[in-house]
């Protein structure tokens, strides 16, 4: 919550977005390569510089506003999926991979947006992403359920291949402008409040000190 | 600013007159202009003034809210009014008398450190010539005058000797026994060994050590107990730390000098802060976290919105805020006794200890300690995570999580050639933890989920290592047979200590098993190795050595033994010589005699 009030400061002042996205999977659906290819531009390259692909950031500028995307890769074994909410909290997208070949993971995707929606309601932008559609011919999940499904849960659906370099930034520039959204009509929903909130702590750190003062002299400067 | 105070005196003449609607109007004309803080604090509780004299009736309203006029002019007495909130001082006074203080402050500090310092060295002086027998003439002067303060020192140590059985045997202080868990003693013991110096003797550190135990944490870290050290023989039992505080609170100062006024402000906000945690200390451990936070709230939003500071600038400060809050406030607020955070350090640390038998394959860790550069990596990672207890300021706990992490990408790059995904990384980082069974594991994570600035801990990177963290030591708190592939029936048998699963392998890949499990033992394989070997081949060299020497003695004498032989075969005659030079020159006699020198006179 604290991050939440942070981020919404850090927009009204520098007019700078910080989002957490999450990617989740199962393994070996291509979630790192997807990330490596939107981050680094590379797909199975031998001179990857990088150390890692579990933790990555973008800077974008869409629409003259800055955006710091942070990208949490997430483990996708079966046995680490009840650790999926410390993952996820305070997180304000979610990238849902799927391998197009495999309908076992689009199971697992189903289960995901359940959890996701029961823990964090409707503030959290899901992408649900069917990656590797070079494979077409391999295909194991169809378009129209898939599509249909993401409707039905309030998701945008996408297809993607980090081999081809296909839907990869649509997707993330779509995520972009959604949470972006999101962020703007919280601010708004605030509106004033955003001020009031600040004075009324203010208020209550006044009170704070009160009881030990008890005068009316009393006031943090005292005690400097 | 002058005016503003005039004005809020004028408020309160105007709210004499009882006129309520025209004095709040002027109240909340001035908060419009104005939004500072010192300001708004006087007009709140002018505020509530108004609203209980409300309330309240029209006698005891009146008694409470008669001013003397003299009362609200400036105390020192310059015709100006003065302000309550500066101690009734204008502001032209209040902000020489502030400068004077903070310049007091600023030196008092300097000298501390300083006296610290030379402490330290006379120790260290008065250590080393103590043990010299006979100190050389030129340096006895010198010797004398270190000798002397070791003297002092001693008698310091003597006096605070005393005053420590004083503290512990008097019923009045605040110092009664408290019931101290025999874990948290013998951990206060080694934390106390840490800290003190070596030259100390044995009944002196039980003493320290019995003080350490039942003084309150806090007077070990209050920042009211430095400002007694500049008086008192500084006790060694807070030296380090306390020069560890004196150095970042002299850091912070520093830092805050680039600033000019928005630093004043931060450091007067932050020490008053720290003074004001000082009566907090019975709060539960949330409550603490929660007035940490709004303390970093209420400051970043200030620098933001009233000093219009960059969003960077602004996370730079709130760092070196943190720093130098945390580090007074660490012995406070780390491991509470409020908390069962002890509890459940001692439970994960014996969950960890019980799981010792996990492998690499169990868990399916990328990892291949036979390389030698793995291997290094996975012990700098321990070592890494291990570190993290030692820090105070929680960032640089975060730190400590990162570096792990690094080391743990370069072992997955390693031994894959490709860059770690989080699908390798987090069984990489539980097999780590569980490895080096970090201490204080609960503690350390509860204190940085407490005391951490927000925006570092949620969203960057920093942040991403640290959830890992706590994903890892989330699955090895609920670990069970089928996170680990194995049957119940099997991980009962490992949990309870009847079988290992290393044994179950065939015996010719026990030595392989058990050096997988512990480079260092491979490594002493190894070595040994090459030590049978080197003795082997030192053997044959030797042997080869002494079969030269008994040659070469045989040759010798087969050598001598062949000269004798052959001279005695062919023994030396030297036969005489046949004539003298002269002999065949016959007619010698016949010669004339040679010619002889004459003179002639003429």
């Amino acid at each position: 919550m604290a991050a939440a009030e942070s981020l919404g400061m850090a927009a009204a002042g520098g007019k700078t977005y910080s989002f957490k996205v999450v990617l989740l999977g199962e393994g070996c659906v291509g979630k790192t390569s997807l990330v490596l290819r939107y981050c680094e531009n590379k797909f199975n390259d031998k001179h990857i510089t990088t150390l890692q692909a579990s933790f990555l950031t973008k800077k974008l500028n869409i629409t003259g506003k800055r955006v710091n995307l942070a990208i949490w890769d997430t483990a996708g074994q079966e046995r680490f999926h009840a650790l999926g909410p410390i993952y996820y909290r305070d997180s304000n997208g979610a990238i849902l991979v799927y391998d197009v070949t495999d309908e076992d993971s689009f199971q697992k995707v189903k289960n995901w947006v359940k959890e996701l929606r029961k823990m964090l309601g409707n503030e959290i932008c899901l992408c649900i992403v069917g990656n590797k559609i070079d494979l077409e011919k391999e295909r194991h999940v169809s378009v129209e359920e898939a599509e249909g499904y993401a409707e039905s849960v309030g998701a945008k659906h996408y297809h993607t291949s980090a081999k081809l370099n296909k839907g990869i930034e649509e997707l993330f520039l779509d995520l972009c402008k959604r949470m972006m959204e999101t962020a703007q009509a919280e601010e708004r929903s605030r509106g004033n409040g955003a001020s009031h909130t600040s004075t009324a702590r203010r208020g209550v750190q006044i009170v704070d000190d009160e009881p030990q003062t008890a005068m009316p002299a009393g006031g943090c400067c005292t005690s400097g | 600013m002058a005016m503003l105070t005039t004005l809020v005196c004028f408020a309160r003449v105007v709210c004499l007159c009882r006129a309520h609607y025209v004095t709040r109007l002027l109240l909340s004309w001035c908060m419009n202009c104005r939004p500072d803080v010192q300001i708004q604090i006087t007009m709140t509780n002018m505020f509530l003034y108004l609203d209980k004299r409300d309330t309240m009736s029209q006698r005891s309203e009146r008694r409470g809210i008669h001013v003397d006029q003299s009362e609200l002019l400036c105390k020192k007495g310059c015709g100006y009014y003065g302000n309550a909130a500066w101690q009734g001082l204008c502001s032209k006074c209040w902000r020489e008398e502030y400068q004077r203080a903070r310049q007091r402050q600023i030196q008092e500090d300097w000298a501390l450190a300083e006296k610290l310092q030379r402490e330290e060295e006379a120790a260290y002086v008065s250590s080393h010539s103590s043990s010299q027998t006979q100190p050389p003439q030129s340096h006895s002067q010198q010797s004398l005058a270190t000798f002397s303060k070791f003297e002092e020192k001693k008698t310091n140590e003597k006096t605070r000797k005393v005053t420590t059985v004083k503290k512990f045997f008097s019923p009045s202080s605040r110092t009664a026994p408290k019931k101290v868990p025999p874990e948290k003693e013998s951990e206060k013991q080694e934390k106390e060994e840490k800290l003190q110096g070596r030259r100390e003797s044995h009944g002196e550190n039980l003493l320290r050590d019995l003080k350490g135990i039942f003084t309150q944490p806090w007077e070990m870290a209050s920042p009211t107990e430095e400002s007694h050290e500049g008086k008192a023989p500084s006790p060694s039992i807070t030296r380090q730390s306390s020069i560890e505080t004196d150095r970042v609170s002299r850091d912070f100062v520093e830092f805050l000098k680039t600033l000019q006024k928005p630093g004043r402000e931060v450091h007067k906000q932050s020490r008053g802060f720290i003074e004001s945690m000082g009566n907090k200390k019975d709060l539960s451990a949330e409550e603490l976290s929660e007035c940490v936070q709004d303390f970093y709230q209420g400051m970043s939003d200030r620098l933001l919105n009233h000093f219009k500071g960059s969003s960077e600038k602004v996370d730079r400060v709130m760092d070196q805020v943190e720093k130098y809050i945390m580090t007074r406030l660490y012995k406070s607020v780390f491991c509470p006794e409020t908390s069962d955070d002890e509890k459940k350090d001692l439970a994960t640390q014996r969950r960890i200890r019980a799981l010792h038998w996990v492998t690499i394959q169990m868990l399916c860790v990328p990892v291949d300690e036979e390389i030698p550069e793995v291997s290094d990596s996975v012990v700098k990672a321990i070592t890494d995570i291990i570190e993290m207890d030692s820090k105070r300021v929680p960032r640089d706990k975060l730190a400590c999580i990162t570096s792990c992490s690094k080391h743990i990408f370069n072992t997955i790059r390693v031994t894959k050639n490709e860059p770690a995904s989080a699908d390798d990384f987090l069984p990489t980082l539980i097999y780590i933890v569980l490895k080096a069974n970090p201490p204080r594991l609960q503690s350390n994570i509860q204190y940085i989920t407490r005391f951490c600035n927000p925006s570092r801990l949620m969203t960057g990177e920093d942040g991403y290592y640290f959830t890992n963290l706590c994903c890892a030591v989330a699955f090895i708190e609920k670990l069970d047979a089928q996170s680990l592939n194995l049957s119940p029936e099997e991980f009962e048998r490992y949990m309870s200590g009847q079988a290992s699963p290393r044994r179950q392998d065939d015996p010719a890949a026990w030595p392989q098993s058990g050096s997988r499990v512990n480079p260092a033992l491979s490594q002493i394989h190894h070595n040994l190795k090459l030590l049978s070997n080197l003795e082997k081949r030192q053997q044959q060299v030797t042997e080869g050595a002494q079969n030269l020497q008994t040659e070469l003695a045989e040759w010798q004498d087969s050598v001598a033994r062949e000269v004798q032989e052959i001279l005695e075969r062919y023994p030396l005659e030297i036969k005489p010589r046949a004539s003298a030079i002269d002999a065949e020159n016959v007619e010698n006699d016949r010669l004339p005699p040679p010619l002889q020198p004459q003179v002639f006179a003429g």
